[in-house]
């Protein structure tokens, strides 16, 4: 037989195999793990055991409503953040956003050390130079300005800061001699804080008492998703919606349906701007039906004579009958809360439309009442410092002193208004025409870019800090910021930073300011605390206060809701209630469509734009992901023949910019709508050169009534480019085609 | 069975079955290397013995590897616990010197692992040890070793078996080890 | 009408998951969902998800145990639009069982459907069997841009090239309770000791985890109400997660 085997084949085996083992032998040497190393503490940490996770309490900084966070670390590192369960803001939960917060902590294009330009200003070019050279540099600057008597020509613009950083800017600045420190933030809702001055005279937000409510009627505002403090309403929707036994209805009215809408049992796709008549026109009706308790029910009758439902159906497109079903469901709910917010409070007419939903309120019995508005108490702790935030006025009153001849040195920290305001603006080139202009920043970005010298920032989670949430829950609640990890890089505090140059700068300064660090300065405030508050005036009991808040992550007193008297309010209301039509940039026949862009919930105002988790988190309502997109009604899509994916041209009175159509199912006919958040060019790895930002077209409309920048009232054409593209998105069908996955009996296709 | 074997094997063709005869090589080879030709003994940045610590001076292994009972990882002592000793005890001892120049920098001792499981294991000194193992039965006799030797091969059979004989509480599911 | 549980007993082998320790379940009430996607991110975290880049998203090829499924309803003015989080339904008769050929995934006595990486060896047929699509594939060696490495959970191995991987309903966290709870020298967990990322981030609580075997447990409560179905209960994978339908009002 052939396959007998003889000393030939069998020299051959035995070849094969000896090769095939000094290979395998080889593979394997390769292959070999490296040598792994056993590296013992120099010195044993406290609080330390190999393997086992400890976490820590500080507070989220990502947006402004305050989450206190707990923060798992492992030899050192942060693993995952959650929300401090004792927190009475998030009650143990936390949004993406802030669960993304580990991506701003390890992100690869942080700043690591001082840079001083070296080029051009806003080449973007930069040298790395040490902390010395850059505060000695910095101190030299204003401190020569200060014994100039010149420092009123020193301005501070900052995102939004709260608790005693904002303290201790305000005193640097006026220390230095200057009343130019401003706080910039895109989401600033200044139309609602100037309705609730208007109708209760408050400075604070008032509680909004979703979680009790029975009844939700939200005019624009994205409660969960980007108003004011969306973990915080999340919790409270659970409980409205299966928390107790009578199960809470809500109601939407916007004119693209947010992620509120999405979930409202209700959405009602009024035109943009006449949210406050809406609300008028329901007050209207509850008082025309004798629902309004109140003694003076006839000066109330007089006062919203002009807008009956019938006479408000046509400005807002949504039927009479509509409006008095709603406005009597609002009024038969016991209790029942009425919102206001997003593009409702940045229509040409935002405070008015806010004041008229504070009237419904008020006609339907809500307010100080649970499931109604609360209001917060006067701040029990002690910051002295109001919160300079601007509007869009004020802040175009800066940009305007900066380029003027005065103007020597603007100080920028962790605020990015080239992005964040219209191009219409121009403050880039309000920025450039300072002589000197100095950044803090944990990161680059398109206004860092354009700065002399950039100092880097610790990220959230490396510093020492404290917070109020505003809006508040009802009773007074702050938290204190902790460094939750060893700082990674040769970055410090802003308030360090703030301190070191007090120091340096000298004169009156290190006495007024004698803190020797950010930790001893939040210490030292929160020593007055407990002492105004206790009789103790041992440094022994304020430790024991001062390591009981760090451990729980939050300090809070409950005061009992103080009554308001009612006649007096109502007299508030009554002068307050006004109302105009809300005007757009561009007129109608050319510019067919309002456009609507929203702060999108990974993004917020962009500043998320460079989380990879973000960017890879499917946008919740069109599950697009990397990329900008405009919506459109699909009639109107299929009238202008525009397919998903098709490049658009978007035109408004002031600019033009390009993204993909995406065919929304709910938006009005006569809206587009855009996602705030991408569109950065100088942003970093993850951020830069995605998508296009809606802020940089819109015409430079104001809230009437608060100077807020009405970034709902640009009208713009649109026009296909031609090109396609592919929009990147999850979703498949998003039609239940009989397959009852939402349960049986719910989808009919 | 194996005659079996030897008949479907005589029918392939010869360089079929000169190739399986290179394949068996390659994965005995790999095997020989793993087994007579791991590193189970490296030498370590200080010549510390077991030996006299835990032999002569009949030291408890729990007094430097103070985890073990309470935690995943058994831990090696901090520097500062070394010198907890060494600032009196054989202080002129060159090796000694070193741990007191290592100490005196600031800077840890990079020991070199000798018992290595892979990242995707799940293991815990807690469990084993609260359920009444010696360290011996797994890190063998060590006051006896100067440097320690590897007693084990740290593979699953090896693991499985020993959970299998003492009739752990799901101590064959993928998932009590893997991770 | 018969709840969820109830047929949920009728079809599963009798005697079979009561003998064992626990049966993991997770109730999902959809009229709590918001849709907000913080589970999403909490799994991420958690999980040691990577970033798979635009250009490998683009072809589906996301890393995501956890995701929202959208579905909507009528048209315009009169749209709806619900929300459905989506994950691996933990099936007790899993199609992606049978589909293995190397046994790579198999049910534990947790009532799990496990993925045991070293064993896979990437045919894909498990996802392909499953109707819910919730196993991913591991078509690279994902990277992570220094220093984000930092961040990855100890607990939880780092996937290579080649591997199927899916939602564990985050076992390391449960493995932890266990040890706890023997710590304390308890044999069982208690309930609302376990809390997967996902349950755990969810700030409206729609989500609810626990033991199906203890007919106390918050999640064998949501099992018994009548709003509770499963996803494609056609299939008769008898499912762990239980879903409770949005409530409907007209308006």
């Amino acid at each position: 037989m052939s396959n007998k085997i003889n000393r030939r084949d069998f020299l051959k085996f035995v070849g094969a195999g000896t090769i095939g083992a000094g290979a395998g032998f080889l593979a394997a040497d390769v292959s070999k793990m490296s040598t792994e190393f056993l590296i013992p503490q120099v010195n044993l940490p406290e609080d330390y055991s190999p393997g086992i996770a400890t976490w820590y309490n500080t507070v989220c900084t990502l947006c402004s409503a305050g989450c206190g966070i707990s923060v798992r670390i492992r030899e050192g590192r942060a693993k995952k953040i959650e929300g401090n369960r004792s927190h009475p803001v998030n009650q143990g939960k936390l949004c993406a956003v802030g669960q993304a917060g580990l991506n701003v902590l390890y992100n690869p294009d942080r700043i690591k050390t001082p840079l001083l330009r070296d080029g051009e200003r806003g080449s973007g070019s930069f040298r790395p130079i040490g902390w010395d050279e850059a505060l000695t540099t910095i101190s030299g600057v204003l401190g020569t300005l200060k014994i100039q008597k010149k420092a009123n020509n020193a301005y501070l613009l900052s995102g939004a800061v709260s608790g005693h950083l904002n303290d201790l800017f305000a005193l640097f600045m006026d220390q230095l001699g200057s009343q130019n420190y401003l706080q910039h933030e895109f989401s600033y809702p200044a139309s609602l804080y100037a309705a609730n001055k208007a109708c209760f005279d408050e400075d604070v937000l008032p509680y909004y008492d979703i979680r009790n409510s029975k009844y939700l009627l939200s005019f624009g505002a994205d409660y969960l998703g980007a108003w004011l403090s969306p973990v915080h309403h999340g919790v409270s929707y659970g409980h409205l919606r299966q928390g107790t036994g009578q199960r809470g209805r809500c109601v939407q009215i916007e004119p693209r349906m947010s992620l509120s809408g999405a979930n409202a049992d209700e959405w009602i796709a009024a035109r943009p701007g006449s949210e406050g008549m809406l609300a008028l026109a329901m007050a209207h009706s509850i008082v025309e039906q004798g629902l309004y308790a109140g003694a003076d029910a006839g000066d109330w009758q007089q006062a919203l004579a002009a807008y009956s439902p019938a006479s408000v159906a046509g400005p807002s497109g949504i039927s009479a009958a509509r409006i008095v079903r709603i406005a009597t469901e609002f009024a038969a709910a016991s209790p029942s809360l009425a919102i206001g917010g997003g593009a409702a409070g940045a229509s040409t007419n935002g405070t008015a439309n806010l004041v008229a939903v504070n009237v419904l309120n008020f006609i339907g019995g809500n307010i100080g009442e649970a499931g109604g508005i609360l209001f917060n108490p006067a701040s029990t702790f002690s910051i002295d410092a109001p919160r300079p935030r601007a509007g869009y006025q004020e802040m175009l009153k800066l940009f305007a002193s900066l380029s003027g001849d005065d103007a020597e040195v603007l100080i920028l920290h962790d605020t990015n208004p080239v992005f964040t305001l219209p191009s219409s603006a121009n403050v880039a080139a309000a920025v450039m025409a300072v002589p000197y202009v100095i950044g803090m920043s944990s990161f680059m970005d398109e206004t860092m870019a354009l700065a002399d010298i950039i100092l880097p920032l610790d990220t959230y989670l490396e510093v020492w800090g404290d917070s109020i949430p505003d809006p508040g829950v009802g009773f007074a609640v702050a938290s204190i910021a902790q460094p939750v990890v060893k700082r990674l890089y040769d970055t410090r505090s802003a308030g360090d930073i703030i301190l070191a140059l007090a120091h340096q700068i000298g004169g009156e300064l290190p006495a007024n300011m004698p803190w020797t660090s950010m930790e001893n300065y939040i210490m030292e405030m929160w020593r007055a605390v407990y002492q105004g508050k206790s009789n103790d005036s041992s440094d022994h009991g304020f430790r024991k206060f001062w390591l009981s808040i760090l451990e729980s992550g939050v300090w809070g007193e409950r005061s009992p809701q103080q009554a308001r008297p009612r006649q007096a309010m109502s007299q508030a209301m009554l002068s307050a209630v006004h109302m105009t039509q809300p005007s757009f940039a561009g007129n109608e026949s050319e510019y067919r469509f309002v456009m609507q862009p929203y702060l999108s919930l990974a993004f917020q105002d962009g500043r998320g734009a460079n989380l990879p988790w973000l960017q890879e988190l499917p946008d919740p309502l069109t599950s697009v992901v990397y990329n900008s997109w405009v919506e459109l009604n699909p009639k109107t899509a299929a009238e202008l023949a525009i397919h998903e994916g098709d490049v658009l041209l978007i035109e408004s009175t002031v600019g033009s910019l390009e993204a993909p159509a995406f065919i929304y199912q709910a938006i009005r006919p006569d809206v587009v709508a855009m996602p705030i958040g991408q569109g950065h060019g100088n942003y970093g790895r993850y951020a830069s050169g995605r998508g296009s930002n809606p802020i940089e077209i819109l015409a430079p409309e104001t809230d009437i009534d608060s100077g807020g920048l009405a970034w709902s009232a640009t009208r713009v054409k649109i026009s296909k480019t031609g090109r396609r593209v592919h929009v990147i998105k999850t979703d498949g069908t998003t039609r239940d085609l009989g397959r009852n996955i939402l349960g049986p009996g719910h989808g009919h296709a | 069975m194996s005659i079996s074997v030897l008949e479907a094997l005589a029918h392939f063709k010869k360089p079929v079955l000169v190739l399986f005869a290179g394949l068996a090589g390659f994965v005995g080879g790999i095997w020989v290397n793993g087994t007579y030709f791991g590193d189970a003994s490296p030498v370590q940045p200080i010549e510390f013995s077991h030996r006299i610590h835990a032999g002569e001076n009949e030291i408890p292994c729990q007094y430097c590897h103070v985890y073990a009972a309470r935690t995943p990882v058994a831990g090696v002592p901090s520097v500062e616990k070394c010198m907890g000793c060494h600032r009196s005890v054989a202080i002129d001892k060159p090796e000694i010197i070193k741990v007191a120049q290592y100490y005196a920098d600031h800077e840890p001792i990079p020991w070199i692992k000798v018992y290595d499981v892979p990242d995707f294991v799940h293991f815990t000194h807690k469990r084993h040890i609260q359920a009444g193992l010696e360290c011996r039965e797994c890190h063998g006799p060590v006051a006896t070793m100067d440097r320690i030797t590897r007693q084990q091969p740290l593979r699953m059979p090896w693991c499985v078996d020993c959970h299998t004989k003492k009739e752990v509480v799901n101590g064959r599911d993928c998932w009590t080890c893997h991770k | 009408m018969s709840t969820v549980l109830e047929k949920f007993k009728k079809y599963r082998k009798p005697g079979y998951y009561d003998k064992f320790d626990y049966h993991w379940t997770m109730s999902i009430d959809l009229d709590r969902c918001t849709g907000c996607e913080a589970c999403v991110v909490a799994c991420q975290a958690e999980n040691n998800l990577p970033i798979v880049g635009e250009q490998q998203f683009a072809m589906r090829r996301e890393m995501k145990w956890i995701r929202i499924e959208r579905y909507w309803e009528g048209e315009y003015p009169n749209i709806k639009l619900q929300f459905i989080p989506m994950l691996c339904q933990q099936c007790d008769q899993a199609p992606c069982e049978i589909a293995c050929p190397v046994f790579a995934t198999y049910h534990n006595q947790d009532g799990l459907n496990t993925q045991v990486y070293n064993r896979c060896i990437g045919t894909r047929t498990c996802a392909v069997y499953c109707p819910y699509e919730v196993r991913f594939f591991n078509w690279f060696t994902y990277e992570w841009d220094e220093p984000l490495e930092q961040q990855l959970n100890p607990d939880v191995t780092v996937r290579e090239k080649g591997v199927m991987e899916k939602c564990t309903f985050c076992i390391q966290r449960i493995r932890q309770a266990k040890d706890a709870a023997k710590d304390d020298g308890r044999r069982r967990v208690r309930d609302g000791e376990v809390t997967p990322a996902c349950v755990q981030s969810c700030p409206t609580e729609a989500m609810v985890f626990g033991d199906l075997n203890d007919p106390d447990s918050r999640v064998s409560k949501m099992a018994r109400n009548p709003r509770g179905y499963h996803v494609l209960e056609e299939l008769n994978t008898t499912p762990s997660i239980v879903y409770l339908k949005r409530v409907h009002t007209d308006g």
